[in-house]
């Protein structure tokens, strides 16, 4: 039998997720050389924070190659995966820069943590590079397993506990539910490469149209249920509210985002090579998903007084938004004909319409990335252990004076919250712009306009945060916990970013159109 | 009769009567050992076919592994002769015999139609498929992205165990 064989350019493009792999076990073998007395870990913090600069950087490096498939087609090497990982890298710098002095604060900071964070992060990278379903769910569990070892990491109260347990029953749930629909895929074409199955489909809609069907529903559900959309959304507030906070700011980011990358690159095949009527089918599909999870997220998010919950629901209004990019991706109608047919996907016109689809989705991933790491990091800042068993560490009132005790952290907290709502010149405001531009041009005005008027509402709960900073007077004896340098760099770096990129999307915007290039075949 | 042939009648027999057995013990460690029973069978079945890695499997994971678990559950439940008493019908036992018995027409009504099923008994497939040798090639070669993965999964699995496992951080 002829083996097949590969070379060093297969393992190349898992370079950045290899340097997070190697770094957890640096973390891992360190660990084990500190006594339980040992307070100061603080290189544990600083060996993350390097191992995911340089594997963002390699990750940077490989959005600037011609897409290719590597591994015999399990995995992709393209500009897309490379600038998914990228974000996925800034989430992780900023999420370790939060998570060393949340930790140190309640005395939990261990080398396990920052190898879990980082093991996270190389299940998301490898997860981005997925071309096949076999190797896409057992990435998809790598970054799952340790988000849920992540959310009970602290065991303050019940409620860690109840985040993890709950996290892990309905995330195993939902990634039987992927495998299940990945299996009947298979029996349907007898393919589990995203990259063969794309061309296998049309006959296997004609001769097997329920297995197909069933199949790709319930792998889309297995996804929707990883990127929290309504009506998968029920786990999100208790997990987002009882993980430690820096773990809650990176499965808003990280996990989302590439659950988002792995939604497009199973489901564009499907509205490319099944002919319009399918595309249409999954445009109003993903609408009808998209118009559920903006509305229903925006609205429980109204009412909440816990700032810690009200950003939960916000990150599942944030998912339906860029549902709607989704659905605006799906609405553009097939350009080369036949499916086998040897064109570039982002070929032509509706070529250059699906990459500006696809750039305003990961413009809008990595606008969501830096703000809700930030929104995250200020209210971890302002947290208080010995609120947290009552569940009080949240409340709207802890943020009351906040710009006469903390002027610096009020600030970068108005920043997340303008940038959330979607308020101008914040880097939010410019990712909702292309996002709803990209859904006009698709003709999804309704939805646009739907959308617009959901983010409305969502005004309402951010300025409500800003109100209470800059409005409301300090309550009696509340104490703020001490500074710590890292905290505050992550909230420098990620209001930084807000503004300029807000104010200058120029560079950034050009540089992920670039690197809005699917493989395809 | 080719001996292969002879081989699969046995081996089967020794399934549905262990089978059987499992559901007819009254004491459930006897049931356990029925079940041990027809997972060595069905392993030997799996040989027949030329799928020895997953005869192994089954020996190793399911007779060894999760069987034990099963006898350390039914031992901590530690039953009464009270407990082990032939219950009443509810309507859970109902449905649950109802889908099982139409799970089983399904499958039988399947295999009747399925062309040349009957064929497929033993040894008739290509001689290498399903060995130790073939797996080992194909998984380190042409799905050694996953199977690597994996191994990263592993080790997170791991990690995250012991993390959780304990008592306070």
């Amino acid at each position: 039998m002829n083996i097949p064989s590969l070379t060093f350019l297969d393992f190349q493009p898992v370079l950045p997720a290899l340097l997070l792999a190697v770094g957890g076990i640096v973390l891992l073998l360190t660990e084990v050389f500190q006594s339980a007395a040992t307070i100061n870990r603080a290189y544990q913090s600083m060996v993350a924070l390097a191992f995911s600069a340089v594997a963002g950087a390699v990750a940077a490096a490989t959005t600037l190659e011609p897409a290719r498939e590597v591994f015999l087609g399990f995995g992709v090497s393209d500009p897309f995966s490379g600038a998914v990982t990228v974000l996925v890298c800034v989430g992780l710098g900023l999420s370790v820069l939060v998570s060393a002095g949340f930790l140190r604060h309640r005395n939990a900071e261990r080398g396990e943590f920052y190898a879990l964070l980082l093991f996270a992060g190389a299940g998301m990278s490898l997860l981005a590079m997925s071309n096949e379903f076999i190797t896409l769910f057992i990435n998809l569990e790598v970054m799952s397993v340790s988000t849920y070892a992540l959310s009970a990491w602290l065991r303050r109260g019940t409620r860690p506990s109840e985040a993890g347990f709950k996290y892990f029953i309905l995330g195993a749930f939902s990634a039987a539910i992927l495998v299940y629909g990945a299996s009947l895929l298979y029996g349907a074409t007898g393919t589990t490469k995203l990259s063969e199955l794309a061309g296998l489909l049309p006959a296997a809609v004609a001769s097997n149209p329920g297995l197909t069907y069933l199949g790709a529903g319930l792998v889309a559900v297995g996804l929707a249920f990883k990127v929290a959309a309504v009506p998968f959304h029920m786990w999100t507030p208790d997990v987002y509210e009882g993980a430690p906070t820096p773990v809650s700011a990176l499965m808003s980011a990280g996990v989302k985002a590439t659950a988002f990358a792995s939604l497009v690159r199973v489901f564009l095949p499907f509205a490319q090579d099944l002919g319009p009527n399918h595309a249409q089918l999954m445009t109003y599909a993903f609408a009808a998903l998209a118009l559920l999870t903006m509305v229903v997220g925006n609205l429980m998010a109204l009412p909440q007084r816990n700032v810690k919950r009200m950003l939960a629901y916000s990150s599942v209004a944030h998912a339906g938004y860029l549902l709607l990019g989704v659905a605006a991706l799906f609405a553009r109608p097939t350009g080369g004909e036949g499916p086998l047919a040897v064109t570039p996907l982002l070929a032509g016109a509706e070529g250059a319409a699906r990459q500006q689809t696809l750039q305003a989705i990961l413009f809008y991933l990595l606008a969501y990335t830096v703000t809700s790491l930030g929104s995250f990091g200020a209210l971890a800042a302002l947290e208080r252990r010995e609120d947290e068993p009552r569940g009080t560490a949240w409340d709207l009132e802890k943020f009351a004076g906040l710009s006469q005790r903390k002027p610096g952290w009020a600030l970068a907290m108005a920043a997340m919250m303008l940038s959330l709502g979607g308020i101008p010149p914040t880097v939010g405001f410019m990712g909702k712009l292309f996002i709803f531009r990209a859904a006009v041009d698709a003709g999804l005005v309704w939805l646009a306009v739907a959308g617009v008027l959901a983010s409305a509402a969502g005004v309402y709960y951010y300025l409500r945060v800003v109100v209470y900073m800059y409005m409301r007077p300090s309550q009696d004896g509340v104490t703020v916990p001490e500074r710590q340098w890292t905290t505050e760099l992550a909230l420098v770096l990620s209001t930084a970013a807000v503004v300029l990129l807000g104010v200058a999307p120029g560079t950034l915007s050009a540089w992920l159109g670039k690197a809005s290039v699917l493989f395809s075949q | 009769m080719s001996v292969e042939n002879v081989l699969f009648w046995v081996f089967a027999l020794g399934i549905v009567s262990s089978a059987f057995l499992v559901i007819l013990a009254r004491n459930p460690v006897h049931s356990a050992m029925a079940l041990v029973g027809a997972f060595f069978f069905l392993a030997a079945e799996y040989v027949l076919l030329w799928a020895h890695t997953i005869a192994v499997l089954q020996v190793l994971v399911y007779a060894g592994a999760i069987m034990v678990l099963f006898l350390f559950v039914i031992m901590l439940l530690s039953l009464t002769d009270a407990d082990l008493q032939p219950g009443q019908v509810t309507l859970a036992r109902v449905v649950g015999g109802a889908s099982a018995a139409g799970l089983c027409l399904v499958m039988v009504e399947t295999l009747s139609k399925t062309k040349g099923a009957g064929q497929v008994i033993a040894g008739e497939q290509t001689q290498v498929f399903g060995t130790l040798a073939e797996m080992g090639r194909v998984i380190y070669t042409q799905y050694l992205f996953p199977f690597e993965a994996v191994s990263l999964l592993l080790l997170v699995a791991i990690v995250g165990a012991v993390v959780v496992a304990k008592a306070r951080i």
